[in-house]
């Protein structure tokens, strides 16, 4: 009898002992949550109207850098390319959004609406290392070894929306 | 099995055999012993709160009251919480050391052969004192940033020595402190790095030298005798280890009260002002553990003798194990030593609740009459050796016992 | 025994003084009429008092935690830009380098630049700024402070359930913190008195008690 009164004690000490580590760890996991103002830069929005044909604004979206594309209406583009993995998945849109971190190591590239070296049609051009990429983000040329990752992203009558599921439904 | 794989490579259960087990303690040790325990965690606790404080305030004197007071108490989710455990962490960790000490004065824990614990354990309440000193001017709110610049002006009171005086050593010491002639960004900065690493440390390793040699002589008797460990000594653990537990779950309880109902003497209202070089508060004072002193030197009208008296009242706490001399141990055994210990703490309590009242003569005076109290405790310890070597002889004690 | 009451008395009666209510350190009062006192108390005139802040404070004071700017520093088009980089609060440098004319403006006018009230309620407390703003010449005898609300007890009121809104936690988070207290200490006891038993327990096993 005596011996399980003492088991139940030691049980209650031990089980309420844990009890207490989880109430010590709960605000302590709290505090290095992210914050209310960190988790609403997961949505971004941006007024089209606002950029001008063939031009790209960069915001940013969950601390990346990221450019918005606008294209002209009935914008050709017959440069080369490796893939055309972004160019499907972008296929009719004249606004977008692609992460501006090249793929190559990280640098942030440029657009260059006139072309840059040996290419005279809209691109990419990171300077880092000579990487080059379609309006789109396709891989033309340089050591990237995959087109420029594209974000969630919903078009909203004038507002591209990036961050949520639309014609993009998630990060490639 | 991965407990029996890391103990035979630390042989951490032969640490806990010898430490907890083997370690023999009387079984008449009293509630009080339990202060020594409650310290450690109070200082576990506020290295705890204070990793997280770090992650968010800012040492910028621009920002530093915003981080306090809008990013930790507003913004960040429980951080409210853990600044509260911080600020009231402070003063119960001084709470309960000032209660250790008096404490170990009372059963004479500093006597033969542990006068070097208690020289250990006084720098450790100096240097606790500047943790906190230190710690209290990073919200630079108005008490802080005032109550520095007195602290600060404290040093001066050097210059008003005759002869010496115009050294300006103390006007040099001043500006040295502050790094400028003002407090500043400067100043901020340096007691910010003093009171987030490098005192904690100090602290760390005064701490654990102290323990060590608690450790190494067997903890004192409350009556003042020496156990036969064998006979009469119980195991640490689960004596004393489970006894203490259930005593910091008191003490957390008491501690949480204060966090969760009643923080407004640990945030006081006037901190809550910012910083202001060009308005003083119209009551600047000391924190509570430090009023004591304050009042010393406050009651002293002539500041060179002040500054003296209150340093004094520091070296006779260091000194106290040389000054008391007697063969007796334990305020229980020594009804002489017993009243002065009564009239220290009485005196020790008034000069605190003093600091907080305004200076008018009559508390001036009755800062004096304490200030008196308290250092006759120290003067009369000799005396009382004397008499008691007398007594002790008499009854056919010698030297050699 | 009689020397543990003693000491414990005079320690907890020491704490009580030093801790919680120093009978004897002096002590400001200021009377408030309870009618007011209740409104000033209540959550729910806080927006009222937001707007009424807005319209006779403003001019002059902000209330940065609550993104509340000096009436010129909203209207001025650079506040929307600082905020899209800074957060809606913004830091208190940036604030006062970039609408430094704003405030030295203010600061001629007045002599010293009107504080801002964001912390204010917790400083002086609702009493003091209920008298304050009623009547400044009467508290602060020569304050540059104009009384901007003479015969509007009412609506000063208000504006002090506003600021104590700024400064403290809306009434749900208060409920719940004081459930988090009460939950904690009373986990802290329950734990502190089985310990205890389950100590005397093991004592008596091992024939030590």
């Amino acid at each position: 009898m005596e011996a399980s009164r003492r088991d139940l004690l030691g049980v209650a000490v031990g089980s309420l002992g844990v009890l207490g580590a989880i109430g010590v760890l709960y605000p302590i996991v709290k505090v290095l949550s992210p914050s209310q103002a960190s988790l609403a830069g997961a949505k971004v929005e941006v007024d089209i109207s606002q950029i001008p044909d063939l031009q790209v604004r960069v915001v940013s979206w969950k601390g990346k850098p990221v450019f918005v594309v606008k294209l002209p209406q009935g914008f050709q583009w017959n440069g080369k390319r490796a893939n055309d993995q972004n160019t499907k998945l972008l296929q009719g849109q004249d606004a977008y959004a692609l992460v501006a971190v090249c793929t190559h190591l990280g640098c942030v590239p440029l657009w260059k609406p006139q072309g840059e070296g040996e290419f005279s049609y809209p691109l990419f051009h990171c300077p880092c290392h000579g990487g080059f990429y379609s309006p789109w983000g396709d891989v033309i040329a340089g050591p990237p070894p995959r087109p420029l990752y594209v974000p969630p992203q919903k078009r909203e009558g004038n507002k591209l929306v990036i961050g949520e599921e639309g014609f993009v439904k998630e990060l490639t | 099995m991965i407990g029996r794989w890391f103990n035979e490579r630390a042989k951490l259960s032969e640490l806990w055999q010898s430490q907890m087990v083997d370690y023999k303690v009387p079984k008449t040790l009293t509630f009080p012993y339990a202060f020594g325990i409650m310290a450690i965690l109070a200082f576990l606790v506020q290295i705890i709160s204070g990793i997280f404080l770090v992650m968010y305030y800012q040492p910028n004197i621009h920002t530093a009251f915003d981080s306090a007071n809008y990013t930790i108490m507003k913004e960040v989710p429980f951080m409210w919480l853990i600044r509260n455990v911080h600020a009231a962490g402070a003063n119960f960790f001084l709470a309960v050391v000032y209660l250790h000490i008096f404490t170990g004065i009372y059963y004479n824990a500093y006597k033969k052969p542990r006068e070097l614990t208690w020289i250990v354990g006084f720098f450790i309440y100096f240097v606790l004192l500047m943790t906190a000193l230190s710690g209290y001017l990073l919200p630079w709110g108005q008490l802080s940033y005032w109550g520095m610049v007195v602290t600060t002006e404290i040093p001066t009171s050097i210059d008003s020595a005759p002869i010496i005086g115009k050294l300006k050593i103390g006007e040099t010491i001043s500006v040295w402190m502050k790094g400028g002639y003002e407090l500043g960004q400067i100043t901020l900065g340096r007691f910010f790095g003093l009171h987030i690493w490098l005192l904690p440390l100090i602290l760390l390793g005064l701490v654990g030298f102290h323990f060590y040699l608690i450790r190494a002589h067997g903890i004192t008797s409350p009556d003042g005798r020496e156990i036969d460990k064998k006979k009469e000594g119980v195991p640490f653990h689960p004596y004393i280890t489970l006894k203490e537990g259930a005593y910091l779950m008191g003490y957390f309880a008491v501690f949480f009260f204060f966090v969760f109902f009643y923080m407004k003497h640990f945030l006081p209202a006037d901190n809550y002002d910012p910083a202001n070089p060009f308005k003083t508060p119209a009551h600047i004072a000391p924190e509570w553990y430090l009023l004591a002193f304050y009042t010393m030197f406050r009651s002293i009208p002539d500041k060179f003798l002040g500054f003296v008296v209150f340093n004094l009242a520091l070296i006779l706490l260091l000194i106290l194990p040389f000054l008391d001399f007697s063969p007796l141990r334990s305020a229980r055994n020594r009804p002489l030593f017993f009243v002065m210990f009564v009239v220290l703490v009485i005196s020790s309590m008034a000069l605190t609740i003093l600091g907080a009242m305004p200076p008018t003569p009559t508390n001036a005076l009755l800062g004096l009459i304490f200030t008196l109290g308290f250092i006759s405790f120290f003067v009369s310890l000799p005396i009382i050796s004397i008499l008691e070597w007398g007594w002790y002889k008499a009854k056919g004690g010698s030297k050699n016992d | 025994m009689i020397k543990t009451i003693f000491f414990t008395v005079l320690t907890v009666v020491f704490f009580y003084i030093v801790w919680v209510n120093n009978i004897f350190a002096p002590h400001e009062k200021y009377e408030m009429p309870p009618e007011h006192r209740k409104i000033a108390m209540d959550y729910k005139y806080a927006k009222e008092g937001r707007e009424l802040f807005v319209q006779n404070c403003a001019a002059c004071h902000s209330v940065r935690y609550d993104a509340l700017y000096l009436t010129q520093v909203q209207a001025n088009p650079m506040l929307a830009s600082l905020q899209e980089k800074y957060g809606k609060v913004l830091p208190r440098d940036v604030y006062e380098s970039v609408f430094m004319n704003d405030l030295n403006a203010l600061k001629e006018a007045f002599g010293k630049v009107p504080p801002d009230l964001s912390t204010t309620y917790l400083v002086k407390g609702p009493e003091y700024l209920y008298n304050f703003i009623l009547e400044p010449q009467k508290v602060l005898p020569g304050t540059t402070m104009p009384a901007v609300m003479t015969g509007r007890p009412e609506e000063t009121a208000k504006i002090v359930a506003y600021l104590k809104y700024v400064s403290e936690p809306p009434p749900q988070e208060k409920a719940k913190r004081n459930i988090m207290g009460v939950v904690t200490i009373g986990y802290l006891v329950v734990m502190g008195v089985l310990i205890w038993l389950w100590r005397g327990r093991i004592l008596k096993k091992m024939g030590l008690h």
